[in-house]
C-alpha cells in the first residue's frame, strides 16, 4: 500500500466564517501517519472549528479537506469509522450507565454489542473505573467522566484521534498513563491531533507543533525547530512571542493591585 | 437498555425508512437510547445505587400524564355525538386538538428538536445527519402519537359506536395527518427563527411562545365556556370565506363533510384536498431542509449578538428605594435578575401571572352578559380584584426553585447568618417587579369599568394583598431562593395552598363589611397599615437550619 507515504489528512485553503466573522482564513496542512500534532493557539483562534469541520460537524466551508485520501464533503460518513474524538466540552448522556453509554457509542461505530462491551469493560478496569461501570454517569466526578469520554473515543481502534483538552480533570496518575498510551499509539502508526492550552504537555508529547492565530497558521514544525527560529526557551514563550503578547507582567501587577483595592 | 415494544412495532415499517436512505439499525439504536434516557428523566439527582427500585418507576410519570389527557379528551366527545353538522363540529374538534398538540410540542419537545448534544456525540461517529434527524423526528412522533391518541381516545371510541367504522378510520387517519403537519410546521418555524436570530434570541422566543400559549390555553379555557353557547355553533350554515382557508382545522372538518354529508361543494372539496396534501408537503419540505436545520442548530451555541454595556441601571435605584440593609438590597437585585432572566422560572411563573391578571375580569363576564355594564359599575363586584392574589402562593413557592439550583452553594459562602435579609429582599423584588406592574394595570382597567369611584378600595386591596403575601410566606415551607430543582416536591405544596385561599376570602369579607360603615374603609386601611408594619418586621425572621444540600 502506498498510502503509507501519502498524507493521511490534507487541508487546502480552508476558510470559514460565521456571519460576518471570519474564523479561518486559509489553512493549509498535510499530516502524515504516526504524527502527534500539538495544535495550539489563543482562545477563539479557530482550533475547535478546524477540528469540527474535519469531523463534519460544521458544513459549508471554503476549501478542500481530504481524510484517508477522500474528500469529506462528499457526504459519505464512512471515514468517521476510523476516527476518535474527544471534544473540549464533552457532552455526554449522563443518565445512562457507563456500560450503556459505551456500548451505545461502540455500536454507532459499527461494533457488535459484545465486542464493545468487552472492550469498554477492560478499558474501564485499566482506568480504575470497574466499580462504576454499571452506575449512572451523572454520579461520576469530572475526571471519571473525562475518562469515559476518552474510552469512548478509543473503542473503534481509530487511525486518527482528535483530542481537545483531553486531560482536564484527570488525576496525575491517569495523566501519566494516558500520555504513555498516546506515545504508544503513535508508534503503532496512529495519528493524533492534540489541542490544549497547557503548553508543558504539548511541548513534551508532540513531535510537530502547529500554532494557529487569528485563523491562520503562524508556526509549523518540531519543538526544536520552533525554538531555533524564535530564540525562546519554552513553548509557552514561543506562544507568547508569536501571538504578540508581551504585557503579561504589567497585567498581572495591575490585577494584584486591584485585588488589594488600591 | 431494554428493548421497547414501540421499537419492535416500528421494525415492521423499516422498509419505509430504508427507502428514504435512512440507516434503520442506527436510528433504532439512537431511539432506544433516547427512550431509555426519557424513562430516567424524572428522578435525577442523587443516588443510583438502588437501581432496581428505580427501574420500576421508569416511565410511570408519562403514563400518568396520559391518563390526564384521556380525562381532558372527554371535552371532545360532544363534538362527535351532536347532530350532523360535520364541517363545524369536526373543525372545532380539530381546532382544539391542534392547539393542544402545538402547546404540548412546543413546551415539552422543543428541547428534543433543539438538542445539541446529539450533534457532537453522534455525528462525530459514522452516522449521517439524515439518520439522526429521522431519529429525532420519530422520537417526538412516538410521544405525540401517545398523547394525541389518549386525548382523542374517548371521542374515537364514541365515534366508532355512534358514527360507524368508516368514520372512525377517517378520524384516525386525519389525526395522523394532523400530527405530521404540526411536527413539520413547528420544526419549520424553528428553522425560520434560527435563520434570522442567534441562539439566545431563539431560546427567548421559544420561551415567550410557550408562555403565550399556556396563557391562551388557560384563559381560553375559562372564556370559551362563558362566552359561547355551543348549540348555536352546531347550527351555523356554511358560508365560504377566504380566511377559512388559513385554518387547518377547517380543512379537516371539510373531509368529514365531504365523505359523510356527501357535500360536493367546491370549497369543501378544496378543503379536503388541502387536509391531505399540506401535511405531506410539509413533511417533505421538512425532510428536505433538515440538513440546513442541523447546521443552523449550531447557532444555538454562539450568541454573536453584541450586548450593550450597562451601568447600574434601574434595578439598582429600585433596590435603594425598597430596602434598608445592604444584604437586603443585594438579594433584591439578585432576585430581580433571576426572575427576569431565568427562562424556566418565567415558564413556570409567568403563565400564572397572566391568568391571575385576567381572572378578576373573567368573573365579571357573566354578570356583564346578564346585567349589563351599568349594574356592574355600581356594584361591589370590584372585590373581584382580590383574585389577582391567587397567584401569590404559587409564585412564592416557585421562588425556591431554579433549573440551575446547584448555584445555591453560594449561600453557604455567605459571611452573614441573617437569612431574613435574603427572603425579604427576594419577596420585595417579586412585589415590586412582578406584582406592582400587574396591579397598576389592573387598577387602571378597573377604574374605567367602575367609573373611577374605587380609588380608596384599590388602596385597601393593595394593602390587604401585601399583608396576604407576608402571611403566605409564613405558612409555606421555606427554602432559600432558587436553591432547589424544579419538579421534585412541587406537587405536595399544592394542598397547602387551600388554607391560604380561605384567608384571602376572609380578607374579601372584611373589606366587604368595611364598606357597610361610614369611614369603615378608612379605619380598615389604618388597621391594615399597622398590621403590615408589624408583620413585615416579624414574618421573615426565620432560621433555616441545614439548608438543602445540592449534592
Amino acid at each position: 500500500m502506498n498510502q503509507n507515504d501519502e498524507p493521511i489528512i490534507t487541508i487546502r485553503g480552508l476558510e470559514k466564517s460565521f456571519g460576518t466573522k471570519e474564523v479561518l482564513k486559509g489553512i493549509n496542512l498535510d499530516v502524515e501517519k504516526g504524527q502527534i500534532i500539538g495544535y495550539i493557539g489563543p482562545n477563539g483562534a479557530g482550533k475547535s472549528t478546524t477540528v469540527k469541520i474535519m469531523l463534519g460537524l460544521i458544513n459549508e466551508y471554503v476549501g478542500e479537506i481530504k481524510i484517508f485520501g477522500e474528500d469529506i464533503s462528499s457526504g459519505n460518513v464512512e471515514y468517521k469509522k476510523k476516527i476518535g474524538y474527544v471534544p473540549e466540552v464533552a457532552e455526554i448522556y449522563d443518565s445512562l450507565t457507563g456500560r450503556e453509554y459505551l456500548t451505545f457509542i461502540g455500536e454507532l461505530y459499527g461494533l457488535d454489542y459484545d465486542v464493545a462491551d468487552e472492550k469498554a469493560k477492560k478499558l474501564m478496569e485499566l482506568f480504575n473505573l470497574e466499580k462504576v461501570y454499571d452506575s449512572r454517569i451523572s454520579s461520576y466526578s469530572k475526571g471519571m467522566r473525562q475518562k469515559v469520554v476518552i474510552i469512548s473515543s478509543l473503542l473503534n481502534n481509530p487511525d486518527i484521534l482528535f483530542l481537545d483538552e483531553p486531560l482536564s480533570g484527570m488525576d496525575a496518575n491517569s495523566v501519566m498513563v494516558f500520555k504513555e498510551v498516546l506515545a504508544e499509539l503513535a508508534s503503532q502508526g496512529k495519528t493524533i491531533f492534540y489541542s490544549s492550552h497547557i503548553m508543558e504537555v504539548v511541548e513534551k508529547i508532540s513531535n510537530r507543533i502547529i500554532l494557529i492565530n487569528d485563523g491562520k497558521i503562524v508556526a509549523d514544525g518540531s519543538f526544536d525547530k520552533l525554538k531555533e527560529k524564535s530564540m525562546e526557551g519554552s513553548l509557552e514563550e514561543i506562544f507568547n512571542n508569536l501571538t504578540g503578547f508581551k504585557e503579561h507582567r504589567e497585567i498581572a501587577e495591575e490585577i494584584v493591585s486591584i485585588v488589594q483595592g488600591v | 437498555m431494554k428493548d421497547f415494544k414501540i421499537l419492535k412495532f416500528m421494525d415492521k415499517f423499516q422498509g419505509l425508512f430504508k427507502s428514504f436512505g435512512i440507516d434503520y439499525n442506527t436510528m433504532r439504536k439512537i431511539l432506544q437510547m433516547k427512550l431509555t434516557l426519557d424513562g430516567r428523566k424524572v428522578p435525577t439527582v442523587m443516588n443510583n445505587n438502588n437501581s432496581s427500585k428505580k427501574n420500576k418507576k421508569e416511565g410511570n410519570s408519562f403514563i400518568k400524564s396520559l391518563a390526564f389527557y384521556i380525562l381532558l379528551g372527554l371535552v371532545l366527545v360532544p363534538f362527535v355525538i351532536s347532530n350532523q353538522n360535520y364541517l363545524f363540529q369536526m373543525s372545532f374538534l380539530f381546532g382544539i386538538l391542534m392547539f393542544m398538540m402545538m402547546t404540548v410540542l412546543i413546551s415539552d419537545f422543543s428541547s428534543v428538536l433543539l438538542d445539541l448534544r446529539d450533534k457532537d456525540i453522534i455525528l462525530s461517529k459514522p452516522v449521517d445527519g439524515k439518520t439522526l434527524s429521522a431519529a429525532k423526528t420519530v422520537h417526538i412522533m412516538i410521544y405525540m402519537f401517545f398523547i394525541t391518541f389518549s386525548f382523542t381516545g374517548p371521542s374515537l371510541i364514541v365515534s366508532l359506536f355512534r358514527n360507524g367504522f368508516l368514520f372512525f378510520i377517517i378520524f384516525l387517519l386525519s389525526i395522523v395527518l394532523m400530527d405530521l403537519l404540526i411536527v413539520a410546521l413547528t420544526a419549520l418555524l424553528y428553522l425560520l427563527i434560527l435563520k434570522f436570530f442567534d441562539g439566545e434570541k431563539l431560546k427567548d422566543i421559544i420561551n415567550y411562545v410557550q408562555i403565550a400559549l399556556s396563557i391562551t390555553l388557560s384563559v381560553g379555557y375559562q372564556l370559551i365556556g362563558r362566552l359561547f353557547d355551543f348549540s348555536d355553533i352546531m347550527n351555523i350554515g356554511f358560508v365560504p370565506k377566504w380566511w377559512q382557508y388559513l385554518l387547518p382545522s377547517m380543512w379537516f372538518g371539510g373531509i368529514f363533510d365531504l365523505l359523510f354529508n356527501k357535500n360536493y361543494d367546491f370549497h369543501i372539496i378544496l378543503f379536503s384536498t388541502l387536509a391531505l396534501v399540506v401535511p405531506i408537503l410539509a413533511i417533505a419540505i421538512y425532510v428536505k431542509l433538515t440538513p440546513t436545520f442541523e447546521d443552523n442548530l449550531q447557532k444555538l451555541n454562539n450568541s454573536s449578538g453584541v450586548v450593550k454595556a450597562k451601568n447600574k441601571g434601574f434595578n439598582y435605584y429600585l433596590s435603594q428605594l425598597a430596602c434598608r440593609t445592604r444584604e437586603e438590597k443585594t438579594f433584591f437585585r439578585f432576585a430581580t435578575n433571576m426572575m427576569k432572566k431565568e427562562r424556566d422560572f418565567k415558564l413556570k411563573v409567568y403563565p400564572s401571572l397572566g391568568l391571575s391578571l385576567v381572572f378578576p375580569f373573567i368573573f365579571l363576564l357573566s354578570d356583564f352578559k346578564n346585567e349589563g355594564w351599568e349594574y356592574i359599575a355600581n356594584s361591589k363586584l370590584y372585590l373581584n380584584i382580590y383574585f389577582i392574589a391567587f397567584m401569590i402562593p404559587n409564585v412564592l413557592m416557585m421562588i425556591g426553585y431554579s433549573s440551575k439550583y446547584k448555584g445555591a452553594w453560594i449561600y453557604k459562602m455567605l459571611p452573614f447568618k441573617d437569612t431574613s435579609a435574603i427572603f425579604k429582599g427576594t419577596i420585595k423584588a417579586f412585589i415590586i417587579n412582578l406584582f406592582i406592574p400587574m396591579y397598576i394595570f389592573e387598577s387602571i382597567v378597573s377604574m374605567i369599568i367602575f367609573k373611577g369611584r374605587i380609588g380608596l378600595d384599590l388602596i385597601v386591596i393593595f394593602m390587604s394583598i401585601i399583608f396576604f403575601t407576608a402571611i403566605c410566606f409564613m405558612m409555606l415551607d421555606k427554602t432559600l431562593p432558587f436553591s432547589e430543582p424544579f419538579g421534585v416536591n412541587n406537587e405536595g405544596g399544592k394542598f397547602s395552598i387551600i388554607p391560604m385561599f380561605l384567608i384571602l376570602i376572609a380578607l374579601v369579607g372584611i373589606h366587604y363589611i368595611a364598606t357597610k360603615f361610614n369611614y369603615g374603609k378608612y379605619i380598615y386601611l389604618f388597621i391594615l397599615a399597622i398590621v403590615n408594619l408589624f408583620i413585615w418586621k416579624k414574618a421573615f425572621n426565620v432560621k433555616i437550619e441545614g439548608n438543602h444540600n445540592p449534592q
